[in-house]
């Protein structure tokens, strides 16, 4: 099994949740993040004013998938997500030891 | 076991008492020839046993349990009780233990009011019943004390609303513990009043939910959840909106008896404060503990504008309603219908009241005596109306007054993230029409929420019609109202770097002013969902989504100029003039600025002076000449005026168009009308060059400069990317009388002529922003350096 994060643009949202909802994916944790990567961020004037954004507003995606189908996620992850400007994110794999139902203590992909 | 609740809540109270005086009778009794007996007290002394709820018992001794018997014989009857499947919640006490005081055990006390004897020794509790009262009695104002901030502490734990789409029905605010405090406090002031009967609807109401509750889950759970609100109720969203009905005229009752409790715990200072208060007392009012009260309240028949005088009253000195004036403004129910019925200028009067510092509070009490829905019948379409999805945490109705209270409370706000916000606030001047959009802006609700937007404004505009507010008005409330989803969908769903969101955005706000107003009105939507709902990472993006749509509508457009292909009187006008012109003024205004520029066409000079809301705005239409924004300028100075805001706009066949709006704060204006045209011949004789401004500035004084912190440090900033055609200069600088007079004549001395002006305050900080060319093209770098330090010298002066 593997962990999958992605790091997105938030207006990407809904484009990258229909795209994986497509290939059969709908289990998936989203958070509001703020953050920067090599995008920095930058300053902002206002009314003469100088603002420093540094952290932009991102949505975090996460979703543990059978490791046999995580490149078909993680290839339709970034088609859906991509705008080919900086700041579109980043992708993370990691491997899950294991997986377990609370409810019934079901373990392995069909606790998935 | 649908219909009756209080019998079934009897009946297992009478038969409990049957065990434990079958227990008592086998285990108790011959351990305790006397000095035992056993007491009912809590919801089972009220003989109120819900189907499992834990059995509260008192075992009363007169002395201490000793020895093994005894012990023994006390355990076997628990152990009985609990063999029979009760729960039982007991103590041991001493009568002299009963009638102490203590302060970590406050509940304890509070179980006593609702004691019942059940078995054992009469003459032991005939000494307990005997001093209870005097007990009650001298320790009334402590207990009252500690059951209010019981009651406030698990109030907060429910956010202090009502409104929980999963309620737990015993707990939350509204629900039977409510009901209980109502009837404790009560008792303890040892009032008559009668609040049972009441809320006699509300609490069976609940009690029959309770039942239910407890019958399908098997145990003592009180969460009407959602899969259990669809298993009790054919039509659980209309089911719901009964149960928000009866909790909140539970909790209303609650904080009443709190409120008028409190008045016998309280100390001191809080009493100077509200004799200090009832200062405010007027002809029609009295403000008596710190509530409002009609003075003479038998004349609401023959004059119902003194109820929208008492709501006034509430928004200026946000004093809340006494009890008293709360019923009396019920009881004109059908007089203030038939007076508000017809068609009148209510408008200008709750416009007034919009203004007020405390509007959010007197709409609140306009809802609660069913005022609000008065005015605005269609209100009552949202009452208590559930919308069942996950983030809504209240009701439409409810919803819609958090809004009113988050903007409100934006006026005051220190938090970094919203202070952003609040200066928004600060620079409409529409506040009053922001409250009418948000209180109409989910109107539409009641008919499903598929574009509610377009419904609720359509709802709006027959209301808005019947107020008789004007037009230009009018139409931006229904602006607000029908594009209140707008900024939220953009901010979620779009590319905001990308150029076409900005330019979709600002096509569909039109205006700066509709943008700012729109802005607020998403902050406050979006934090009312719930109290979690905006999170800094929203506030971000909305904050982000504003900037979008201001550069869009300040920057680019500022260079950009109108043209329109056909050739009638408005198209001939615009022909020229900066876009942002058109972004900025309402058709209203350009209408105006027509009949200024005809007058202007033969006198050379037209000028309108107009005063709203206490600011001067001066319009100016003239042909363009060097340094005539600096002469205009130092002439509405060197009346003592403190500019505010000001623009100027020139079209490319030179015609000028200045705008100045100031405060007049020694009220010259106001005091000697004389003034006013004394004014306009001098601005007249400055823009025709027959007057010396240098010479009207000199011998005025500086006022005086605010305290050290407060001061701003200067800085002058140039941008040569921006526009197109010109350069411009960003200065912020300490705000003064003439300041924006020596700005305008160092740049125009400098041999630059100034394409557009916006000029902002806030507070002591002066914002302006010159659009500036010389010799028809943008500034060369290398004299940037130059013109900063002149005009810093300017600033420092």
């Amino acid at each position: 099994m593997k962990k999958i994060e992605a790091i997105v643009q938030p207006f990407k949202l809904e484009e990258v949740k229909e795209a994986l909802k497509a290939i059969g994916i709908d289990g998936m944790t989203i958070t509001e993040v703020r953050g920067h990567g090599r995008q920095k961020g930058h300053k902002e004037v206002y009314r003469g004013q100088e603002y420093n954004v540094d952290l932009l507003p991102k949505v975090k995606i996460e979703m543990v998938v059978p490791t046999a189908r995580s490149e078909e996620v993680i290839r339709t992850l970034a088609a859906a997500a991509r705008t080919g400007n900086i700041g579109d994110g980043k992708i993370f794999t990691y491997d899950v030891a294991e997986a377990i139902r609370i409810r019934n203590e079901d373990r392995g992909e069909s606790a998935l | 076991m649908t219909g009756n609740a209080a019998s079934a809540v009897l009946g297992r109270s009478t038969f409990v008492d049957q065990l434990v005086t079958h227990a008592f009778r086998t285990h108790l009794a011959p351990a305790f020839a006397h000095g035992m007996s056993v007491l009912a007290v809590g919801g089972y002394g009220r003989r109120e046993l819900f189907p499992y709820s834990d059995v509260d018992l008192l075992l009363l001794v007169d002395k201490e349990v000793q020895g093994d018997t005894q012990r023994e014989a006390l355990s076997a009857f628990l152990r009985s009780m609990w063999d029979k499947g009760l729960r039982l919640s007991q103590s041991v006490r001493t009568v002299a233990e009963c009638c102490q005081f203590d302060q970590s055990n406050v509940e304890l006390s509070i179980s006593l009011i609702d004691q019942r004897f059940l078995i054992g020794d009469h003459d032991l509790y005939d000494l307990l019943a005997a001093k209870l009262p005097k007990f009650f009695r001298s320790n009334r104002t402590n207990l009252i004390k500690h059951l209010i901030k019981l009651t406030n502490q698990r109030h907060a734990k429910f956010h202090d609303t009502i409104y929980h789409l999963e309620p737990n029905i015993k707990e939350t605010p509204g629900g039977m513990r409510d009901l209980q405090v109502v009837n404790w406090l009560n008792r303890l002031r040892s009032s008559d009043a009668d609040v049972d009967s009441s809320l006699r609807e509300a609490r069976e109401f609940l009690s029959a939910i309770r039942c239910k509750l407890h019958y399908k889950t098997g145990r003592d759970s009180n969460i009407l959840t959602f899969d259990l609100q669809e298993e009790l109720a054919e039509d659980a969203a209309s089911w719901m909106r009964e149960y928000y009905r009866h909790a909140r005229d539970i909790h209303r009752c609650a904080k009443r008896q709190m409120e008028a409790s409190e008045q016998i715990s309280e100390g001191g200072l809080a009493k100077q404060f509200r004799e200090w208060r009832s200062r405010l007392s007027n002809a029609d009012f009295t403000v008596s503990r710190d509530r409002v009260f009609f003075r003479a309240p038998q004349q609401i028949a023959s004059d119902p504008a003194l109820v929208l005088r008492l709501f006034e009253f509430v928004a200026r000195h946000g004093i809340r309603l006494s009890l008293e004036a709360e019923r009396r403004v019920r009881d004109h129910k059908l007089y203030l219908e038939e007076y508000f019925a017809s068609s009148r200028p209510l408008w200008q009067t709750l416009k007034s009241l919009l203004l007020l510092p405390n509007a959010a509070l007197a709409l609140r009490a306009m809802h609660e005596t069913g005022l609000l829905q008065i005015i605005i019948p269609v209100w009552e379409q949202i009452e208590c109306l559930v919308v069942r999805d996950f983030y809504h945490r209240y009701t439409v109705d409810e919803h819609t007054l958090v809004t009113l209270e988050y903007l409100e409370e934006l006026k005051a706000t220190k938090d970094a993230g919203r202070r952003r916000f609040r200066e928004l606030l600060g620079e409409t001047q529409d506040l009053p029409l922001l409250f009418m959009a948000l209180i109409f802006h989910d109107l539409g609700k009641s008919d499903g929420m598929e574009g509610h937007a377009v419904a609720s404004a359509r709802v709006a505009e027959r209301v808005l019609d019947r107020m008789q507010m004007p037009e230009s008005e009018r139409r931006t409330v229904l602006f607000l109202i029908e594009h209140h989803l707008d900024l939220s969908a953009i901010m979620n769903s779009r590319d905001l770097n990308d150029p076409t969101t900005a330019s979709e955005l600002a096509a569909r706000v039109e205006t700066l002013e509709n943008l700012k107003l729109l802005a607020l009105m998403t902050y406050s939507d979006i934090s009312a969902v719930n109290p979690d709902a905006m999170t800094p990472w929203r506030l971000e993006q909305l904050w982000r989504t504003y900037i979008v749509g201001y550069r869009e509508l300040t920057r680019d457009l500022d260079t950009e100029r109108i043209h329109v292909p056909t050739k009638d009187e408005k198209a001939t006008f615009l022909e020229g003039f900066p876009t942002r012109y058109l972004r900025t003024h309402t058709e209203d205004q350009i209408r105006q600025h027509m009949q200024l520029k005809q007058v202007a066409d033969e006198n050379g000079v037209a000028m309108s002076l107009q005063r709203h809301n206490g600011v001067f705005t001066l319009t100016v239409v003239t042909r363009d000449r060097p340094n005539l924004f600096a002469a205009l300028a130092g002439t509405i100075s060197s009346f003592g005026m403190n500019i505010l805001k000001a623009e100027a706009f020139a079209n490319q066949k030179g015609d000028v168009l200045d705008t100045f709006s100031f405060s007049d704060p020694m009220r010259t204006l106001e005091l000697n009308p004389a003034e006013s045209d004394r004014l306009k011949s001098m601005i007249r004789r400055a823009v025709l060059g027959k007057e010396d401004v240098q010479r009207l500035l000199r011998g005025r004084a500086k006022p005086a400069a605010p305290s050290k912190r407060a001061e701003v440090r200067p800085t002058v900033a140039f941008d040569g990317e921006a526009s197109e055609s010109a350069t411009l200069v960003e200065i912020v600088a300490e705000d003064r009388p003439g300041l924006l007079y020596d700005l305008a004549s160092t740049i125009s001395s400098a041999g630059c002529s100034i394409d557009v002006v916006l000029i902002d305050t806030e507070a002591h900080k002066a914002l302006d922003v010159f659009y500036i060319t010389k010799d028809g093209a943008k500034l060369t770098p290398d004299l940037h350096d130059d013109l900063r330090s002149q005009i810093l010298v300017v600033c420092n002066n």
